[in-house]
């Protein structure tokens, strides 16, 4: 009777083993996350670049969720807190600052989780596995050397910086200066910070504008600012005087150059940024480690005469 | 015995401050030299490294007769083979070295016939203001993973270009006459593959009348 018992019951249990497994095999497996932390989603230019970064890791088979940073550091530290706790497998990291956002990368990777910087550095060349950047100090010597072609060697302008603790920020402005402050008769008669927004470069420029009326062009370190920057001038009727560079490759930018509304940008590729962080982050979780830590992606001039090759945030096919 | 435990604390923690201080003080002057110090200087950089590295890697440079050549008859073989380009892009760069003859002198570019009997340009040897980054990058000396901040790598671009204009450029501009022979070595940067190669527009780091 007690060996019947014992029987029925590891036919039983066996069972339930059985039937456990078959349970579990039918489950699918619960997919491995990635994280993208954006500085910020009140621009479009970043809303692409984390879109992007998420849609190509949905592509590769991960759960991605995008968290905005809102330009601040310390959200940003605190995003990194949760997604570490969370378990993420990878983080696809646009950053709020340089310095700032340093310490958030070496506490991701002291938790053994790979951070890829998209489009701005940190200033850290052993924190990130790798980074994604924009060659913004080029693209904007080349940007400086068709402002001079098109305003001349001679005439004022103003400059609208973005975010003063951004790389980004510094190396266009240094890129374009390394080219017009060779020419004596170009005169900076202001230079201001609208932090890469839309909203405050309208309201930055009408009060640069208001005291410089006789400006010839204004150089943006963003194409935010310059559609704020173009919005003012609209607004005063100056439209047609003053010629308007930005950097970026917006779309809105890049329709107003084919209008020959706007005098030029620099198209960044978030697009191409973004999805090669992706491929990147599931190279990683498969056990790929050896990645150069900074890849520059070449910025590409856009002007009313090459615009027709542009648009979507890249190159058309 | 209290007092005596007191006082075994106080010189316990007196001696770890000594050993190690909770802060220095510094003379203001003291200070500001160790912050220059530790700041990233382009000119003595670009100094050092046109001195030491970039001079003596001159050889290392592929000859005009093999890559003009090369690029006439498969211009992305050539560039497979002889270029470098950093990070995604199109762009590339050679490091040439070769000899001309000067076909034309204009204020921005001394243009030469490499080819034996050739009547057009094929090396234009850039003479104006320049504000490429084909000097830092052309010979594959400097890598940007070496500079956490990447300012510091684009300031050394622009210190070279200075050395160049100010070294190189004025005996250039000088020397060039219709008809003399120049040797050359250089760096050319190619935008993409549609550019024109006809002719190669080298940015010159060294540059004599034979």
């Amino acid at each position: 009777m007690q060996n019947l018992f014992r029987s029925s019951l590891a036919f039983v249990l066996a069972l339930c083993c059985q039937t456990n497994l078959s349970f579990a095999a039918e489950q699918p497996a619960a997919k491995q996350k990635i994280a993208v932390v954006v500085s910020t989603l009140n621009n479009p230019w970043f809303v692409v670049l984390g879109e992007t970064a998420k849609a190509r890791a949905v592509e590769l088979g991960y759960d991605a969720t995008i968290f905005d940073s809102q330009n601040d550091t310390a959200k940003e530290a605190s995003h990194f807190e949760n997604l570490i706790a969370a378990g993420y497998k990878a983080v696809l990291f646009n950053p709020t600052d340089a310095n700032g956002s340093v310490a958030n990368v070496q506490k991701a990777k002291a938790a053994g989780l790979p951070v890829f910087c998209i489009d701005r550095e940190i200033n850290s060349t052993n924190a990130a596995t790798a980074q994604m950047l924009s060659d913004n100090y080029s693209g904007c010597v080349a940007l400086g050397q068709h402002f001079v072609k098109v305003v001349g060697k001679e005439g004022k302008y103003a400059e609208l910086l973005g975010l003063v603790g951004d790389n980004n920020t510094w190396n266009r402005s240094k890129g374009f200066h390394s080219v017009v402050d060779r020419f004596p008769g170009l005169k900076m008669v202001a230079q201001q910070s609208a932090d890469f927004d839309r909203a405050k470069g309208l309201e930055v420029f009408e009060s640069i504008l208001q005291k410089n009326p006789d400006i010839a062009a204004v150089f943006c370190g963003n194409d935010a600012m310059a559609m704020g920057a173009y919005q003012a001038l609209v607004a005063a009727g100056k439209a047609d005087k003053v010629k308007v560079f930005g950097f970026d490759g917006a779309d809105d930018v890049v329709k107003l150059i084919a209008e020959k509304k706007i005098a030029a940008t620099g198209m960044q590729f978030p697009k191409v940024m973004a999805q090669k962080a992706a491929e990147f982050a599931d190279e990683y979780i498969k056990g790929k480690r050896d990645f150069q830590q900074k890849i520059p992606v070449k910025v590409e001039l856009v002007t009313p005469e090459n615009v027709s090759k542009y648009g979507d945030y890249g190159k058309k096919n | 015995m209290r007092w005596s435990g007191w006082l075994i604390a106080v010189a316990v923690v007196a001696s770890l401050c000594w050993r190690f201080p909770l802060f220095h003080v510094v003379p203001l002057e003291r200070a500001a030299k160790e912050k220059a110090a530790a700041t990233f200087d382009p000119k003595a950089f670009a100094e050092k490294f046109w001195n030491d590295q970039l001079l003596t890697s001159i050889a290392k440079a592929v000859k005009a007769e093999v890559l003009l050549p090369a690029i006439q008859s498969n211009a992305a073989e050539a560039k497979r083979k002889y270029s470098r380009s950093i990070g995604v892009s199109e762009s590339y760069t050679y490091f040439i070295s070769g000899q001309g003859r000067v076909l034309a002198v204009n204020d921005d570019e001394v243009s030469l016939a490499v080819t034996e009997g050739a009547t057009n340009a094929e090396v234009s040897l850039q003479t104006g203001l320049l504000f490429s980054n084909a000097m830092r990058d052309g010979t594959g000396l400097l890598s940007v993973n070496d500079y956490p901040n990447s300012q510091d790598f684009n300031a050394i671009s622009e210190a070279l270009n200075r050395i160049i204009e100010e070294r190189v450029l004025p005996k250039l501009r000088e020397s060039a006459k219709v008809g003399a022979i120049i040797s050359f070595v250089g760096c050319a940067d190619v935008n993409d593959e549609s550019t024109d190669l006809k002719p190669l527009k080298v940015i010159p780091v060294k540059a004599e009348v034979k």
